[in-house]
């Protein structure tokens, strides 16, 4: 025990103060929100900053005032009639955006609109201009009929379904949506983590052996031990950066909560001007999903669990080669292991408590993922959890049995590149 | 009793026999050199020893009690095949192998710096390990190897790689040990460095020990029967000798020429000849042959022929 603690130390210390781990560290969760936010972000700005200029070829000679209503901020419409010559080569002269054709018959409820353009809207603009028109074409038409203003309120709501969950402290939110994105996320995470620190392993025991620092080593250690305190020592350093992710993204959550509260104006939601933050927030619909304690409790077990799994296992396949290209066949079937759970988690996540979805949450090499997402989605039974759980501990210590014995062997053999007999007979011969 | 026994060890590889029924002992005081060309059987008998692996006949017995996780800690090994930790910094390095022996930090720390002071790298601790040369490298080993005070040295190969002063240093520390009641075990292919060295010797060849004992004894089991003439002239005299297979010319040069006496040739036979053929005869002296003609005797082979014809194999079956 004492010289797996030493080896731990070591591996940990080596690997934290590394310049690599201090950039990840931080940087991910900035590169992470990053990718996720700056999309939108760029969506909301370009077609924001864009106005479009419209030439109006109206022959119903009424939609025209109703389309310019209608237009917000980013659409001029002009009439035909202030343009000289063919409105056509205008618009190809770059003179404007594009030409809307309404023909006379449009207003009886016949004939299509039609709009040129020099080049491709695209995806938000194309939808934009069918609302408008739309409205501008329904408006005119119901009050052609005579259709009081009553009724043309009710053509112009939109009605939306509040969905809601029973529980025992009465009708909650449902946060379907929002469940199933956190287990994925968190689902994903475990899968990621995993292949990378278990590559981490795999490339630390290729290291050892190549530098030939090995041989030193286990004239000092036990195998099992170096190979423990090297995999203890990886998990670990992945456990802080975890900790540290999980820090970073409370407080940014909790950050960006004030942020967003800061431009909600409390007299908008007839809220006083000292209401709370969480008071606004709610006013303004904007959740933040809280996240239960023991979802956190079971995500690092099953993250630990999993890791500790593949780890031992990947050491063994770094014993069995000593560059990191021949070991591809090795891990090759690791890592389907390992994104096999990846092709089920939608269908698990859709429902949560199928047959499928529960046998495969127990499987020992799957359960690290698949577990994490249904308990994120929905109540497991407390069983399963522990069923699962002591069965993934089992299968770990088995495979810390058999990856030890070909890692004994393994790290001193060197030469011609092994097979999977090999890797068979070093077992037995261990 | 003799601090190390090993005791008719037997250690089968899927093609090979690595070690054939290996006995041998080691005592305090003393230097043990285990001899043989590559393939011999030397790191396979060692790692068995150092308890990295285990033989599948025999015992290994350290103070009389076989080996375990016990002796590993009172021993010392510098493999052949040795490497260090590129990112750890020299001071780090030697203090995760000196705690894995059982040292505690506060006693590491002053033993490293006397060690690196002593090999004029007092300014060492805190350099990355990926900054220094090879032989640099090679000192931080060595001090890795004895920093813990073991009871047994194991050295495979130490001098490759050093240049002459620290090849010198080197030998000196190694005295010192010897002299401080150590108990050494130094592998090497090349014969004439352990001839230097050794008190007692185990020549092995093809996982068997082909001879063993204190080397004076082994030397002297062989007679006199090599001469070794430093002359003036040419050593065209030979010729004549070599082809009726009267000599065997273990190495010659222009001015000197060491022969082993074939077939009954008496040492004046080879005197008369030179002086037949040469200018002058400054040196001429009978003597017992290099252990290197001894292991050519035994084998049949010189072991430079033997490492030759060697295929290469894994280093299971060839250390």
């Amino acid at each position: 025990m004492r010289n797996i603690w030493i080896i731990l130390k070591s591996e940990f210390i080596r690997r934290v103060r590394s310049v690599w781990f201090i950039v990840i560290t931080l940087l991910a969760p900035v590169l992470i929100i990053g990718i996720a936010v700056l999309p939108g972000l760029l969506t909301v700005m370009l077609s924001g900053t864009e106005t479009k200029t419209v030439v109006v070829d109206d022959a119903t000679e009424v939609l025209l005032p109703r389309l310019q209503a209608e237009a917000e901020e980013q659409f001029v419409f002009t009439d035909r009639s202030t343009v000289e010559g063919d409105p056509r080569a205008a618009v190809r002269a770059g003179q404007f955006d594009g030409l809307l054709e309404l023909p006379a018959e449009l207003r009886g409820g016949d004939g299509q609109p039609t709009y040129y353009a020099a080049e491709s809207g695209g995806l938000a603009f194309g939808s934009q201009i069918n609302r408008i028109v739309r409205d501008a074409v329904q408006t005119q038409r119901l009050e052609d009929q005579n259709v009081g203003a009553d009724v043309q309120r009710i053509f112009r709501e939109r009605v939306s379904v509040e969905l809601l969950t029973l529980t025992d402290e009465g009708a909650e939110a449902d946060g379907t949506l929002v469940y199933t994105l956190v287990g994925y996320i968190m689902g994903f995470f475990i899968y990621v983590a995993v292949l990378i620190y278990g590559s981490m392993v795999m490339m630390g025991v290729i290291e050892e052996k190549t530098s030939r620092v090995v041989e030193v080593m286990v004239s000092s250690v036990r195998p099992f031990d170096l190979l423990m305190g090297k995999v203890l020592g990886i998990g670990a350093m992945g456990l802080v950066q975890l900790a540290t992710w999980g820090v970073l993204i409370l407080g940014g959550a909790a950050v960006a909560g004030s942020v967003a509260a800061f431009f909600i104006d409390p007299s908008d939601f007839d809220l006083g001007a000292d209401a709370s933050q969480e008071a606004l927030l709610e006013a303004a619909s904007i959740t933040i999903p809280s996240i239960a304690p023991s979802l956190i409790v079971w995500f690092v077990l099953f993250f630990l669990g999993g890791y500790l799994l593949y780890a031992s296992l990947y050491a063994a396949v770094g014993a069995a080669v000593e560059q990191q290209q021949d070991a591809q066949s090795f891990s090759l079937p690791l890592m389907m292991l390992i994104i096999i759970p990846i092709v089920f988690i939608i269908p698990i996540a859709d429902s949560p408590n199928s047959t499928l979805a529960v046998s495969l949450s127990l499987v020992p090499f799957f359960s690290p993922i698949l577990m994490v997402v249904r308990a994120a989605v929905t109540d497991v039974a407390f069983w399963q959890l522990a069923l699962s759980y002591v069965l993934l501990m089992v299968t770990f210590v088995g495979a810390v049995w058999v990856s030890a014995r070909i890692y004994r062997v393994g790290i001193l053999m060197y030469g011609k590149k092994p097979s999977f007999r090999d890797l068979i007979r070093w077992f037995q011969q261990a | 009793m003799a601090t190390l026994q090993v005791r008719d060890v037997v250690k089968r590889y899927r093609t090979v026999t690595a070690a054939d029924h290996v006995s041998f002992s080691a005592e305090a005081g003393r230097i043990l050199g285990i001899l043989g060309p590559n393939g011999a059987g030397k790191t396979s008998t060692i790692r068995m020893i150092t308890y990295i692996t285990t033989p599948d006949e025999g015992e290994v017995l350290f103070e009389g009690t076989p080996v375990g996780p016990w002796s590993q800690r009172r021993m010392g090994y510098l493999p052949e095949e040795r490497g260090l930790y590129k990112k750890l910094k020299v001071g780090e390095q030697l203090l995760l192998l000196a705690e894995l022996k059982g040292l505690a930090r506060n006693e590491a720390r002053a033993r490293i710096q006397y060690w690196l002071d002593r090999f004029g790298a007092t300014d060492w601790f805190d350099k990355k390990t990926e900054e220094l040369s090879k032989g640099m490298q090679q000192k931080v080993q060595f001090i890795a190897t004895i920093l813990p005070e073991p009871d047994l040295i194991i050295l495979d190969e130490p001098f490759s790689g050093l240049d002459p002063i620290n090849s010198e240093l080197l030998k000196d520390i190694i005295l010192e040990l010897k002299a401080s009641g150590c108990t050494l075990l130094f592998a090497s292919h090349r014969m004439e460095q352990v001839e230097q060295l050794c008190d007692d010797i185990c020549l092995m060849a093809q996982g068997r020990v082909v001879v063993d004992g204190p080397l004076r004894e082994v030397k002297q089991r062989f007679g006199k029967d090599t001469v070794l003439l430093e002359f003036a002239g040419s050593p065209a005299f030979l010729d004549p000798l070599v082809a009726t297979e009267r000599v065997r010319i273990i190495n010659k040069t222009q001015q000197r020429a060491e022969v082993r006496l074939l077939n009954g040739t008496l040492p004046r036979e080879v005197l008369e000849a030179a002086l037949a053929g040469v200018e002058d005869v400054y040196r001429f002296e009978v003597m017992t042959p290099p252990l290197a003609e001894i292991f050519k005797s035994l084998v049949g082979k010189r072991p430079e022929e033997m490492a030759r014809t060697e295929d290469p194999q894994p280093a299971e079956a060839t250390a």
